[in-house]
């Protein structure tokens, strides 16, 4: 491990990184726009340069080099000594970031990056307080350079953190810088939009204001948003994110991912960063409704767990269950799965377990970087699944199960659902038909729904919280970030009031209980935090 | 921490025999509600009959209903950058931004109601405002039978706008290019020091 | 027909027992019920002279019509009763608030006796309502009736601050009952009787006014008078700095009305029975003769009685605008340690004076006043209370303005 001496400050870093890198994890916070961890280096932007102190060719003495160096580039070597508390390291700073505002046309009034933009923060904490610059400014339009994705190319520091990424991290190529010198602007090729599967993400990586969302574009200003920890339910991959969400009209304003060293690094790809828009959807279900011919009426959350109790108690009266049967979707948290085999089990101990539909569409994605999108399009298949094998006892797949269904081998189910977009088949839907008591619980109407005794609505991962077993057997706790939709009772809380547990549903509550059996649920995976300051 | 050579400790005054009676003290209170009572000249001096009389404002800068100015060419001057918003203490200002529909600006609002009952007229959105786009104007008689008609929209600011601008000038001339302003007079240039030095 | 009725109406003047009911509807209808809200325009008015305003001045010429809009305000307003609330208790306790107030108002002898010239001679009707034995003890009972308004108010509105206000005017008005009594005691003793109609006359027939004879008894009088009343600065259980309005914060339109108009009702008896004890009710030296027992007499005695009245209203509302209220504590210490003892120093003084036949005298009454109030500032000169009245001693601190040096360095 080597060590190294920055600012007279001793310290032991890990080998083979840069001294920003080194200076960065040490807390300090070094001004940088082209350095991204995830990215090659290029050592463009000239803002992180530093003194290093080198032999004398002539005395072979230590001196502080007469020239700044990029620290970005520089790796660490033992026993190496630099400084960046130096007035030629400030003078630097200070004229480099009056450089990058000379043509920047401040507008950070109707900026959607204000607040998060490294451009301010660096301006206020390194830059100059007045430009020189008298002539009339470069203005560049704003330029539509793809589906998602705007680019004001006067907010622009050449930083090509995003050329970068779509070379490296993407493998397209699809931005380029064009023209030199004062003219140089990112642009994409003619009739060729940036439209790859992960192209969001060059919004993330832009420091400044130069591309923007169009989703996002004028929504709220950022320093107006809450952010909650979370997992993507997109795929079995589990990326973890940010879900960045309004406090006030409690709505999901945008994703981000979030640094994971197992998983998905500093990326997340488009499919999961817009896939948020079914939380909000009107149509989703919103009330518990009881379907009996001739006496439907709506349902209140507190008569349910006395209803469900009954009328499974008594189909399961007579075979102790083997014709009931409970769905587990893989959108379900673990915990949420838990607790409902648990009550079902107690209720009819010959339940058979089903692992829900699995929705699968085309091909896994590599990308060169290593980030793959799974065509497995639920982020929790191992998670139920491992608790269908710990509760033993019957158990089928969801193929088995419809088929069974249709063979009516069963007069009671329960099925989860909890997809964003309609999920049934036809066969499901004749198969579930035969079903006498069929309870639905899912985030909209479908043929299921209309065929089911009673018909329980659904919360989105975003109102709920638990954890997903991922491609990899990684557990990943996610946070609750918004509130559910009104009229809507979360199915962790839900189903720990059917299982009999008292009080709040907390998720780690009820892990801990999981880990006497599962003991991996015991502590779920935390990534690695970033460095403040580090991208 | 507060020490105790900085406390300065204040002795009530002892009262006298006389004062401990109460009751001569309250005479001499009776003295100065009476001498107020009959003193029918300062009286008709101080009151002001409001509706009908009204005072002149002693300040210029009296803080009273907001007004949205319009820029030379009758646009609204706002580009709906929530700075109002964002520093309101009483959050009053609710700005719903869009797509601006002229060329040379980005972003305007699609909606932007203060609720002048919420407000408390600390005049900090006039501070915070970029492009001095929002201004409290000096009226203060404004009325309304319902709650939501003390909403005030969009339409409704602007309208206080062109009331007002005749009585009462916008500030500052509209910054609509942003574009432009990197070229105004800067003469102080760069300071030698860095900041931190 | 008509002579039948005029017989009637003659049966129905010189009887005792319809007469009081017919001078029980006139004060009560007329002066009373109006009175109230004409001591709301006039304290109005008052505190906005006292304030350098002009007061209402909007309805009617010099906004003497205030009151009628007011009350017709206070009518047509929803009578909302909050959900949270006791019920019964909640709409009783407004009236029992009111009622209580004009209960004493039936043994104030208005204006000695009228004889009709109809009526046997030497025959008269009293214009008293009624004539207790028991007379202003009576007026004590029912006073102390009054706290049940309040106290039933604030428990029955459910909410704190109600409650807090209710339990201090419980605490303030049974304390404030025993000077008040004590004070009446050592009246009694010098007068020889309850009946305030006998007291009356005595100082009509003698042309000395009581207040002479006994003026601590009278102070002491007028300060339970207004703490009985909840009337600033013994405003307590309604102060609004501390318990936003105390005991009838959750009333309103009519129902709340109740609380001021028994405020000002209590005020008003509270004059009759001062003017009555004190100031020889209706009379006056030279205007008002004793003897005079026609019609008119009884009009210019009813009117010196009013007068006398409104002046001690007008003494109450000054009081009000000019002398800070109390802080509790001090108020238990007025009522406690200066009134009760200076009460029985008197009861003890004008018990000496009856035993030894001078109560009737005036410099024997004036030399037992003398004592009682030289023993109590001897007292307390010699206490060593703190003039703040708190228990502990609690000096005021300050830190000094720009104190030189700067506090210690941050760790």
């Amino acid at each position: 491990m080597p060590s190294i001496i920055i600012d007279g400050r001793t310290i032991q870093c890990r080998e083979g990184i840069p001294v920003l890198r080194a200076a960065l994890e040490a807390g300090m916070d070094i001004p940088h726009y082209c350095y991204h961890p995830g990215l090659s280096i290029v050592a463009s932007c000239r803002l992180c340069l530093m003194e290093m102190k080198a032999p004398d060719p002539k005395t072979r003495e230590p001196v502080w080099s007469p020239k700044l160096i990029p620290s970005c580039q520089t790796p660490v070597k033992d026993g190496m000594e630099v400084r960046f508390n130096s007035e030629g390291v400030w003078n630097n700073q200070q004229h480099v970031m009056e450089y990058y505002l000379l043509n920047h046309p401040l507008d950070c009034p109707v900026c959607d990056k204000a607040g998060e933009c490294h451009l301010q923060d660096y301006t206020e904490d390194y830059g100059p307080a007045t430009s020189r610059m008298v002539e009339e400014k470069h203005k560049n339009p704003k330029k539509d350079i793809g589906p998602n994705t705007l680019l004001y190319a006067d907010r622009c520091v050449m930083c090509t953190r995003c050329v970068r990424f779509t070379r490296e991290v993407s493998g397209d190529a699809q931005l380029a810088v064009v023209d030199r010198g004062n003219r140089a602007e990112i642009d994409v090729f003619p009739g060729e939009p940036l439209d790859n599967p992960l192209q969001g993400n060059v919004v993330d990586l832009c420091p400044v204001g130069a591309l923007l969302d169009k989703g996002f574009l004028f929504k709220q200003r950022v320093w107006e948003l809450r952010s909650r920890d979370s997992v993507c339910p997109g795929c079995a991959r589990g990326c973890t994110t940010h879900i960045d969400y309004s406090e006030t009209s409690g709505q999901i304003k945008r994703i981000r991912p979030r640094f994971n060293e197992k998983v998905n690094h500093w990326w997340m790809c488009d499919e999961g960063r817009f896939g948020w828009t079914h939380v909000h959807n009107r149509q989703r279900l919103s009330q518990p409704r009881l379907r009996d011919p001739g006496a439907e009426r709506q349902l209140r959350w507190e008569e349910l767990p006395a209803l469900l109790t009954q009328r499974f108690g008594a189909a399961a009266k007579a075979d102790r269950g083997t014709g009931t049967a409970v769905v587990l979707s893989p959108h379900l948290a673990c915990e949420e799965a838990w607790l409902l085999a648990k009550f079902m089990r107690k209720i009819a101990p010959q339940a058979t377990l089903v692992g829900g539909y699995l929705p699968v569409t085309g091909q896994d994605q590599k990308f060169p970087a290593g980030f793959v999108i799974l065509s497995e399009k639920a982020p929790n298949r191992r998670g139920i699944e491992r608790i269908i094998t710990a509760a033993g006892g019957p158990q089928m797949r969801w193929d088995e199960f419809i088929s069974a269904a249709g063979a009516g081998r069963f007069s009671a189910a329960y099925v989860t659902g909890g997809y964003p977009a309609s999920w049934v088949s036809a066969s499901a839907a004749a198969a579930l038909a035969r079903v006498g008591l069929l309870v639905m619980h899912d985030l909209f109407t479908s043929a299921l729904t209309d065929a089911a005794a009673i018909v329980l609505p659904a919360s989105t991962w975003a109102e709920r919280e638990g954890c997903f077993v991922n491609v990899d057997g990684l557990v990943q706790a996610f946070e609750r970030a918004i509130p559910p939709l009104e009229g809507v009772k979360t199915e962790g809380q839900f189903f720990a009031e059917l299982a009999g547990e008292s009080g709040l549903y907390r998720a780690r509550k009820i892990r801990e209980k999981m880990s006497a059996q599962l003991a991996e649920f015991g502590s779920p995976f935390v990534p690695a935090k970033e460095p403040a300051h580090a991208h | 921490m507060i020490r105790d050579e900085d406390l300065l400790i204040l002795h009530p005054p002892e009262l006298t025999a006389v004062e401990r009676l109460y009751l001569p003290q309250i005479l001499s209170g009776f003295r100065t509600t009476l001498r107020h009572m009959f003193n029918i000249k300062r009286r008709n001096r101080v009151v002001v009959q409001y509706p009908e009389q009204k005072r002149e404002l002693r300040v210029s800068n009296y803080r009273g209903v907001h007004r949205l100015n319009k820029d030379p060419d009758g646009r609204i001057a706002c580009v709906a950058c929530f700075m109002c918003s964002t520093a309101c203490p009483a959050h009053c200002i609710h700005i719903e931004a869009g797509e601006s529909p002229w060329p040379d600006r980005e972003k305007y609002p699609v909606k932007f109601d203060i609720d002048e009952l919420r407000c408390i007229y600390c005049g900090m959105c006039e501070e915070a405002c970029p492009c001095d786009a929002i201004e409290l104007t000096p009226h203060y008689d404004i009325v309304g039978r319902t709650r939501e008609e003390m909403i005030f929209d969009k339409e409704k600011l602007l309208d206080v706008f062109d009331r007002t601008k005749d009585a009462k000038p916008r500030k500052n001339p509209a910054v609509t290019d942003y574009g432009l302003t990197g070229g105004q007079d800067r003469s102080a240039g760069l300071p030698t020091a860095h900041p931190k030095l | 027909m008509i002579e039948a009725l005029m017989d009637f109406g003659r049966w129905f003047l010189a009887n005792q027992f319809t007469f009081s009911i017919l001078m029980a509807a006139i004060v009560l209808l007329g002066p009373l019920i109006n009175g109230c809200a004409i001591c709301i325009l006039a304290e109005r008015k008052l505190s906005g002279y006292i304030q350098d305003r002009k007061g209402p001045n909007r309805v009617g010429p010099w906004g003497l019509l205030q009151p009628l809009a007011d009350g017709i305000k206070f009518i047509l307003k929803e009578d909302y009763t909050p959900g949270h609330v006791d019920r019964p208790t909640f709409i009783l306790a407004p009236a029992i608030a009111f009622i209580t107030a004009l209960l004493g108002f039936v043994i104030v002898p208005w204006a000695g006796e009228i004889h009709w010239p109809w009526m046997e001679p030497g025959q008269t009707v009293s214009t008293q309502a009624a004539s207790l034995d028991v007379g202003f003890l009576y007026v004590l009972a029912v006073g102390s009736l009054a706290v049940y308004g309040v106290v039933l108010a604030g428990w029955s509105s459910n909410n704190k601050y109600a409650f807090y206000g209710g339990m201090r005017a419980t605490a303030q008005m049974l304390s404030y009952e025993v000077p008040l009594g004590l004070a009446l005691l050592a009246m009694l003793l010098i007068g020889g009787s309850l009946r305030l109609e006998v007291l009356v006359a005595e100082q009509a027939s003698t042309g000395l006014w009581w207040v002479a004879f006994q003026p601590i008894a009278f102070i002491m009088v007028l300060i339970a008078s207004l703490a009985e009343a909840n009337r600033a600065p013994f405003d307590l259980a309604e102060c609004e700095q501390e318990l936003i309005a105390g005991f009838h914060v959750e009333y309103g339109s009519m129902k709340f009305a109740m609380f001021p108009l028994g405020e000002y009702a209590h005020m008003m008896t509270s004059a009759a029975i001062m003017t009555a004890v004190f100031f020889g009710g209706w009379h006056v030296w030279g205007l008002t003769d004793p003897a005079d027992t026609t019609l008119f007499g009884a009009l210019l005695k009813f009117t010196v009685f009013w007068a006398k009245i409104a002046a001690f209203i007008g003494l109450f509302m000054l009081i009000r605008w000019t002398v800070p209220r109390f802080r509790y504590d001090q108020l238990m210490r007025v009522a406690w340690k200066s009134m009760v003892p200076m009460g029985l120093g008197l009861v003890i003084g004008n018990g000496l004076l009856v035993y030894m036949g001078w109560h009737k005298l005036l410099a024997a009454n004036l030399a037992v006043n003398a004592a009682v109030f030289v023993l109590a500032v001897i007292v307390s000169a010699m206490a060593k209370a703190p003039v703040t009245g708190r228990q502990v001693y609690m000096p005021a601190v300050q830190v000094a303005p720009g104190g030189g040096r700067s506090a210690a360095p941050r760790a």
